[in-house]
């Protein structure tokens, strides 16, 4: 393994901006802005670290939720609703190698969008609605749930 | 700013002075739409000393918003005439060879300011006084014709229905603009709410679009000044209610930090004579979250492609969870 690792590097990279010019820097706005790009590297091996792993999840949960809504039928997939041209999209995208996260997560918002405008079926809204309790989990556990504080 | 080219500057401003110096600039974080600078101006006039704080606003070169300077500075300007609690817009210029970018001075309140949420460590009394001036300040503003005080350069909704079509069509093209190929499902699901459901409003008042905490400053008096002008339009009065009352900016039974939600609105109607439209208002709180998460993918999208170093930038994703949750909630998508 290359020493020191990306994360070591990251972590090297805070203690320098802290240690060696935090303590040279006299502007309250210069010593703000050194402050956020220790929080930022901080970030930066956070997500490095748990970046594949959510990327893996959200792309295992597109492809579930979408075969879910497949196995239902077109029975439950207004033919005005536009949804069956979502679906057809988001099982080709997925079946790319690799999925085509962006596709999937296009044709999952207009799912969204029939759910909140009321025009999805009650069966297919609870396979979205799951999904999306699904992926406010992840994102929260990836980022957090931050406000702007005083 | 640079200090040299900013004292030339304001000795061709004000030629009846001589001796001008501009003492103790600095940078300084807030207002994230400009860069923010603060300094005191010296001179001597009629052999007599005087000094004033003051603020120069820049125009940066990438960051949260993209906006009008010279309507900005109207809009204060305006405010300042009717008598809102404003700093005092004082130079305007727009040529971007005096300090490389357009920008404008205005007087520097005193006072103190947070970031979201008024700070739960203030005295009680302090916090009832900021209430009663945030609603009241509010009432003032949604009293002011537009047309006496010069704001028809904001642009006149054509009709009742024109202010809630016309901000949702312009916050859901900032989030085209600038999702960089990325879609957000609840964020795609609340525009198509909005463009589903406008609201029509029952007059045409000047919205301050930012009004929230965090952007005035204050001491144990109350308010000093509302900041922030860079987002006023004509509009719905529900819109700066819904926007200042959202669950993101305190996350707890308190709007904004200020006062419980319900006694909020109790406020309003007995400040301003008119009955809170709870329709309206939640159609504006979806439409706030909405916007707050299109600005923070411009702020984003703005550091990705290297408009802007702040370092803050960046974090604006830490933000997005928070808003989605709410819209998730407000819609029932989850």
């Amino acid at each position: 393994m290359l020493r020191p690792t990306l994360n070591e590097l990251l972590g090297g990279m805070q203690r320098t901006i802290l240690e060696a010019l935090m303590p040279e820097l006299t502007s309250p706005y210069a010593q703000g802005q050194a402050m956020s790009a220790i929080g930022m590297l901080a970030h930066a091996a956070a997500v490095l670290e748990a970046a594949p792993a959510y990327d893996a999840a959200e792309i295992k949960d597109l492809r579930a939720t979408f075969a879910a809504l497949l196995r239902l039928g077109n029975k439950h997939l207004a033919r005005k609703s536009g949804l069956r041209g979502a679906l057809a999209r988001a099982t080709r995208a997925s079946a790319k190698n690799p999925a085509d996260r962006r596709a999937m997560e296009a044709a999952m918002a207009e799912f969204a969008a029939a759910v909140a405008l009321g025009s999805a079926d009650e069966s297919v809204a609870r396979h979205v609605r799951a999904y999306l309790r699904r992926n406010l989990d992840r994102s929260r556990n990836l980022l957090g749930a931050s406000i702007p504080v005083a | 700013m640079d200090q040299l080219r900013l004292t030339e500057y304001l000795k061709r401003k004000m030629p009846h002075a001589r001796e001008h110096r501009v003492v103790g600039l600095k940078r300084i974080s807030g207002g994230s739409s400009r860069e923010t600078y603060a300094f005191d101006l010296q001179w001597n006039e009629g052999g007599e000393t005087r000094t004033r704080p003051m603020i120069g606003r820049r125009d940066p070169t990438g960051g949260l918003l993209k906006s009008d300077r010279e309507r900005e500075f109207k809009v204060i300007a305006a405010m300042h005439r009717a008598g809102l609690k404003v700093p005092e817009p004082l130079y305007l210029e727009l040529d971007a060879s005096v300090m490389d970018r357009p920008f404008f001075i205005m007087h520097r309140a005193s006072g103190q300011t947070g970031m979201g949420a008024f700070p739960a460590a203030e005295a009680e009394t302090t916090r009832a006084k900021v209430a009663d001036d945030f609603l009241g300040e509010l009432a003032r503003l949604q009293s002011l014709d537009y047309r006496e005080c010069g704001l028809e350069i904001l642009g006149a909704p054509e009709n009742p229905e024109a202010p809630a079509r016309i901000q949702t069509a312009h916050w859901a093209e900032i989030y085209e603009r600038d999702r960089m190929g990325e879609h957000y499902p609840i964020l795609d699901a609340a525009f198509a709410w909005l463009k589903a459901n406008p609201v029509v409003t029952d007059r045409i008042v000047v919205v301050h679009g930012d009004y929230r905490s965090g952007n005035y400053l204050y001491d144990e008096n109350g308010i000093i000044a509302m900041l922030d002008w860079e987002m006023a339009h004509l509009g719905d009065p529900m819109e700066d209610l819904g926007w200042a009352s959202m669950i993101f900016w305190g996350r707890d039974e308190l709007a904004g930090g200020l006062m419980e939600r319900e006694a909020f609105y109790r406020l309003y109607e007995a400040k301003t004579g008119h009955r809170v439209d709870r329709t309206r208002l939640f159609f504006y709180q979806v439409l706030g979250n909405a916007k707050m998460a299109a600005i923070c993918l411009t702020g984003i999208r703005d550091f990705v492609e290297r408009r802007t170093s702040d370092a803050v930038m960046p974090f604006l994703e830490l933000l997005l969870p928070a808003l989605f949750d709410d819209l998730a909630n407000q819609l029932r998508l989850v």
